[in-house]
């Protein structure tokens, strides 16, 4: 299993997904054109590292600054697979935020409340 | 048959719970949905509510530089005429003038508007002209009158290096509002429409002004005398279109002038 890493564009965020280390990370705005044919190589590997591949311990760190509704549609969908992951898995999820970015934070807010099964830390950069 | 009724029951139980399954996931789903949305909705007012006030501040902005810029432009022409003891009433008239005359012509509203604001410029080279020559009563020997004709390129000079629009125009204003539609004037001698609009504009606005003016060296000439040298100067000193607009719209030149009539204390 590889690494991948999707450099940071205009509309969508840096994407690190580091198999060797057990690191999910993603960085900056998120507003693609059509967001589910872009994240799909995300997925894609998401499951596949779920699938027997994942290190003992995995560190998710979300900093999303600005998002279109398409892209909270599919951080649930995200977020589904790491409860579903959870059973089996050791997840430190971060969401990270700007104290003045109220949406981010509302955002986070809502992940926390809708995922009971995971635990989401809301981190204030 | 009870055996068959078991199974069936059994079926039903499944089919139960895959139903409640998959309509928990329904629910939980429009759940979402709803929740994106509003928190969209609300994400987009805020939005749309702070990008109206950055418009208006942009509006406001870009009026504010737009007023400066005018007044500024405005100044610099009173400056101009200052030094040649004339009112400042003389460049508001000469600007009103050339924005009918840009008007009429057929110049679009927004360049006539330009003229209007570049127009008052069209001496600002005589702020480099001495005191002595500038003021003189009476006539000019013919090294002061070379000497004194230099304003125009002076003006230029000053506002060629200029990347603005209104300070283009002005540039265009200053060099050229001495040249004659027979090529007779200065400082390039050149004729008919090589001269660009705007100095032939200027040309006519300011000289109907000057000649309705006293000023160091002469009197305000009568209104006769004034257009009768117009029908003289048509396609001499003057583009003939310009002084069939001036005899065409007589009234509202004069009416110019009134509103911006010399007040004598």
């Amino acid at each position: 299993m590889q690494k991948l890493h999707l450099k940071v564009t205009n509309y969508t965020p840096e994407i690190l997904l580091d198999c060797d280390n057990g690191i999910i990370s993603m960085v900056g705005k998120s507003y693609p054109e059509n967001t589910f044919e872009f994240y799909k190589p995300v997925m894609e590997w998401l499951e596949d590292y779920f699938d027997g591949n994942a290190k003992e311990k995995t560190i998710v760190n979300m900093e999303i600054i600005y998002f279109n509704s398409s892209s909270s549609k599919l951080f649930f969908d995200f977020f589904d697979l790491l409860e579903e992951a959870s059973s089996d898995n050791k997840l430190d999820i971060n969401w990270i935020y700007d104290e003045e970015n109220e949406s981010a934070l509302e955002a986070g807010e809502d992940f926390q409340e809708d995922f009971e099964e995971l635990t989401i830390n809301l981190v204030k950069k | 048959m009870e055996l068959g009724e078991d199974k069936l029951i059994e079926e039903l139980e499944e089919l139960k719970k895959s139903f409640s399954k998959t309509t928990d996931k329904i629910i939980k789903d429009l759940k979402r949905q709803n929740k994106i949305m509003e928190r969209s909705d609300k994400r987009q007012r805020k939005e749309y509510d702070e990008l109206q006030v950055k418009l208006k501040e942009v509006e406001e902005l870009s009026i504010e530089i737009e007023d400066t810029q005018r007044e500024v432009v405005f100044t610099m022409g009173a400056i101009g005429e200052s030094r040649s003891k004339e009112t400042g009433n003389h460049v508001k008239r000469v600007a009103e003038y050339s924005k009918l005359f840009a008007l009429y012509y057929g110049l679009p509203e927004d360049e006539a508007e330009m003229l209007k604001q570049a127009s008052p410029m069209h001496d600002i080279g005589k702020v480099a002209i001495p005191d002595a020559i500038l003021n003189k009563p009476g006539k000019f020997i013919p090294e002061e009158f070379e000497y004194m004709k230099k304003h125009a390129e002076l003006g230029y000079e000053m506002l060629k290096h200029s990347n603005r629009k209104l300070l283009k125009a002005a540039s265009i204003v200053a060099y050229e509002h001495h040249e004659k539609w027979n090529g007779k004037g200065y400082p390039n001698g050149t004729s008919e429409e090589d001269i660009h609009i705007y100095g032939r504009i200027t040309a006519v606005a300011d000289v109907f002004d000057a000649l309705g003016s006293d000023r160091c060296y002469k009197k305000a000439w009568d209104d006769e005398k004034i257009f009768s040298l117009f029908k003289e100067e048509r396609g001499e000193h003057f583009d003939p279109r310009l002084v069939d607009i001036f005899f065409e719209h007589l009234d509202e030149f004069l009416d110019i002038r009134d509103r911006f009539k010399d007040i004598i204390e």
